[in-house]
């Protein structure tokens, strides 16, 4: 009687524990694949303010031109986006349409899982190569199996553009009598006078990291080639990274710190921190993405301006640049044209226009009867952008070349800055997970 | 907080009641066993098992590659970096906040201070304040411009001693480190508070009669007394050393170098950022095995064998 009873326990517990574990098990049905009304799920990670109006706006327009259609629109941080959207785009109920962030960590990781919907019947059928350039829509090329970056297939179209420059108090520059320097020389020369007048020639923060990586690549990228470039981050034609214009581009980055170029502290101070200082007007000028524009725009009694990292006397040099997050389509979404309908939106003129009115570059050219005003600091990096895409000097944010190259990049330029490696050290270091990573792949 | 294994020994004392079967409490276990089983013991198990694998957390497929993964974890360099830091935590995170957390107690035992409540209180805040804030609160303390320590040191002519603190390679790992100290001893001196209650005031008086003095009595009678509540500090603090990560997240991301990375970051950037889960499952799974035994040799050693909590 008593082990009767405690079996009828136990078989009471086995099978709560089945049907608790098959629950998890069961996929969920699609919901509303049969009715009239279609709804479209998009999930973006544009959740600032102004950004997330702009969406807001074309979401309503395009219900609009759709009758019928509903966009049931999720917005996110990219950092949860990154972590929640792998598994979202498994589920049969996932999103038709969302934002994948670009590289091998996030895309390619996607299209080698098979979760993405090639584009390439769209690129024909809505004539996307007018609308982008080759080195932009390879920014969100993959192979089919994931595996080369930069080739094949395209996997999703970016409404917006960035562009890696220097940023500078328009203020300060005029009361000193500093002009906008047309040449690398000029550049050095004027930090150096910045300096001997007690200002601090560069904000800077790198408590956080990953910002590092753009003050050292803004310097490589006017000494390396376009094809090294390309090479490195695609990981083609095995190039190595301890290269004598990396070591060059690392020393000149160590002897600005040494000068005091940068922010007093600056290992201590994160980045938001930094560009808070910059705008209250501490610091000249600061390198850093477009996307800080709008930012600058409000919020401060200063003038900004904004340039390229001027190249070399008599030498052309390419600054970092690409698109913005792009939008694609999950392979098994019930609406594909939709939603291809919905990405030809996003990348329409008048997608361009309402990013450009928020002070964000678009990745598509303005409609030539625009209304933005393209001066002032937006103007500045409107040109910027231009310049760069249309003389095809669009570089590349070297920390998609291998899944560990950001972090490997962020803790050796903290070395290197902190004194404890010296330039030669640092691209050694680097090249050590660079060719880990190649040998990995030619496996 | 959990403690683990706490209420074990206790239970197995009251086993033998005449007339009642031991099993039939068990019943009443099912509900909180069944959420822990699939919310804490399957996702262990499915740990361990990721572990034996190269996976990127996406694809359907993920391909066997048994030991590989540990083997890995034993020549990487950064792994015993990482490991060690939480070593050297464990000096901001249990010993200091237990030895602050003492003196803090005894203090406020020993004699009748006025306002008694209001300093319990006070000195206990840090403790409930969530790490998040907590780390963002310190990087502003910590910055270098505004932060108001160095202004601080600044104003009282310290001004050497201003530093870049948490993006300094020397002094990162200690100022990450000081701040778990003062989440920390808040706790220490709660449990120490409520375990010198317990102890009789006899033990006080008669010893003082016999000529003892505080820091006698300290040592003879209020350390011994506090047996059961040091091992339960212990094993907290050890443990909130040993995982932590939200600090390290919040304040420096293992930065500068890789002066302050632990592994609880290690393996949420193997996991999430480089979408190596198989090597992440590894970690965790060598972390947890770490903390079981360390955990399990403190309690050994705390609890009294005869099973008297003083």
């Amino acid at each position: 009687m008593k082990s009767l009873k405690l079996t009828t326990i136990l078989a009471i517990i086995a099978v709560l524990l089945i049907a608790s574990c098959a629950k998890v098990a069961t996929p969920t049905e699609p919901s509303g694949a049969n009715t009239t009304e279609k709804t479209l799920v998009v999930w973006d990670q544009f959740y600032r303010p102004v950004e997330s109006s702009v969406m807001d706006t074309l979401n309503r327009e395009f219900e609009a031109a759709h009758p019928g259609v509903k966009i049931q629109r999720e917005v996110k941080v990219l950092e949860d986006l990154e972590l929640t959207l792998p598994l979202a785009l498994t589920k049969a109920d996932g999103p038709d349409v969302a934002q994948v962030n670009q590289g091998r960590n996030s895309m390619g990781a996607l299209v080698q899982a098979g979760v993405l919907l090639p584009l390439d019947d769209y690129v024909a059928q809505y004539q996307w190569g007018n609308v982008f350039s080759t080195s932009v829509a390879s920014r969100n090329s993959f192979s089919a199996d994931g595996r080369v970056f930069g080739q094949g297939s395209l996997y999703g179209v970016s409404p917006t553009a960035e562009v890696v420059g220097v940023f500078y108090n328009k203020d300060i520059f005029k009361s000193n009598g500093w002009k906008v320097p047309a040449t690398f020389e000029e550049f050095e020369a004027l930090l150096k006078d910045i300096k001997a007048k007690g200002i601090t020639p560069i904000s800077f923060g790198s408590l956080d990291g990953w910002n590092a990586i753009h003050e050292f690549s803004s310097i490589q990228h006017l000494l390396v080639s376009q094809d090294y470039i390309n090479n490195l981050t695609y990981g083609v034609n095995n190039v190595s990274f301890d290269t004598p214009e990396n070591v060059q581009a690392a020393q000149i980055l160590l002897d600005w710190s040494k000068a005091g170029y940068f922010t007093d502290g600056y290992p201590g101070i994160g980045y938001d921190d930094s560009n808070n200082l910059f705008k209250s007007g501490q610091g000249a000028m600061t390198i850093t993405g477009s996307w800080l524009t709008a930012e600058l725009l409000t919020g401060t009694d200063q003038q900004f301006g904004f340039f390229l990292m001027p190249p070399y006397s008599g030498k052309t040099a390419m600054s970092i640049g690409g698109v913005g997050i792009p939008f694609s389509i999950r392979k098994t979404s019930l609406e594909p044209e939709l939603s291809a309908e919905y990405l030809n939106w996003m990348i329409s003129p008048r997608a361009a226009e309402l990013w450009a009115e928020a002070g964000m570059l678009p990745a598509m050219n303005l409609p030539a009867d625009t209304k933005v005003d393209t001066k002032g600091l937006f103007g500045d990096t409107l040109n910027a952008w231009n310049t760069i895409n249309k003389n095809n000097l669009v570089g590349h944010y070297i920390d998609w070349a291998t899944p560990t190259f950001g972090d490997t990049l962020t803790a050796e330029l903290q070395k290197l800055l902190g004194g404890i490696t010296t330039p030669a050290d640092f691209a050694a270091a680097v090249e050590k997970d660079y060719s880990a990573y190649l040998a990995e792949q030619s496996k | 907080m959990r403690l683990p294994g706490l209420l074990i020994s206790s239970m197995r004392r009251n086993r033998a009641y005449p007339g009642e079967h031991a099993w039939k409490g068990w019943p009443y276990l099912l509900p909180a066993f069944l959420v822990y089983f699939v919310f804490t013991f399957l996702p262990i198990l499915e740990t361990i098992r990721t572990s034996l694998f190269d996976w990127d957390g996406i694809s359907p497929t993920r391909q066997f590659v048994g030991l590989q993964n540990y083997t890995r974890l034993i020549a990487d360099s950064q792994f015993l970096t990482a490991f060690f830091h939480n070593l050297v935590f464990i000096i901001f995170y249990c010993i200091i906040p237990i030895l602050v957390g003492l003196l803090l107690a005894s203090l406020l035992t020993r004699r009748k201070i006025k306002g008694f409540t209001f300093f319990r209180t006070v000195l206990f805040i840090p403790q409930v304040i969530s790490m998040v804030v907590v780390g963002v609160v310190w990087r502003w303390i910590f910055n270098p411009t505004f932060g108001p320590l160095n202004v601080l040191l600044r104003a009282i002519g310290l001004q050497i001693w201003a530093k870049a603190w948490l993006g300094d390679f020397t002094w990162a790992l200690p100022a990450v480190g000081s701040i778990g100290t003062w989440v920390q001893y808040g706790f220490c001196m709660i449990l120490f508070l409520a375990g010198m209650q317990r102890i009789s005031e006899e033990y006080y008086e008669a010893s003082s009669l016999d000529g003892a003095n505080a820091f006698q009595q300290f040592i003879h009678i209020t350390i011994p007394g506090l047996r059961p509540e040091i091992g339960v500090a212990l094993i907290t603090t050890i443990i909130a050393a040993l995982r932590v990560f939200d600090l390290v997240f919040t304040t420096t991301r293992g930065g500068p170098g890789d002066s302050t990375l632990v592994t609880g970051f290690l393996i949420y950037r193997s996991a999430f950022l480089q979408k190596d889960m198989g090597y992440a499952s590894a970690i965790a799974t060598i972390l947890t095995v770490v903390i079981l035994s360390i955990s399990l040799l403190i309690r050994r050693f705390s609890s009294d064998s005869k099973g008297e909590p003083a």
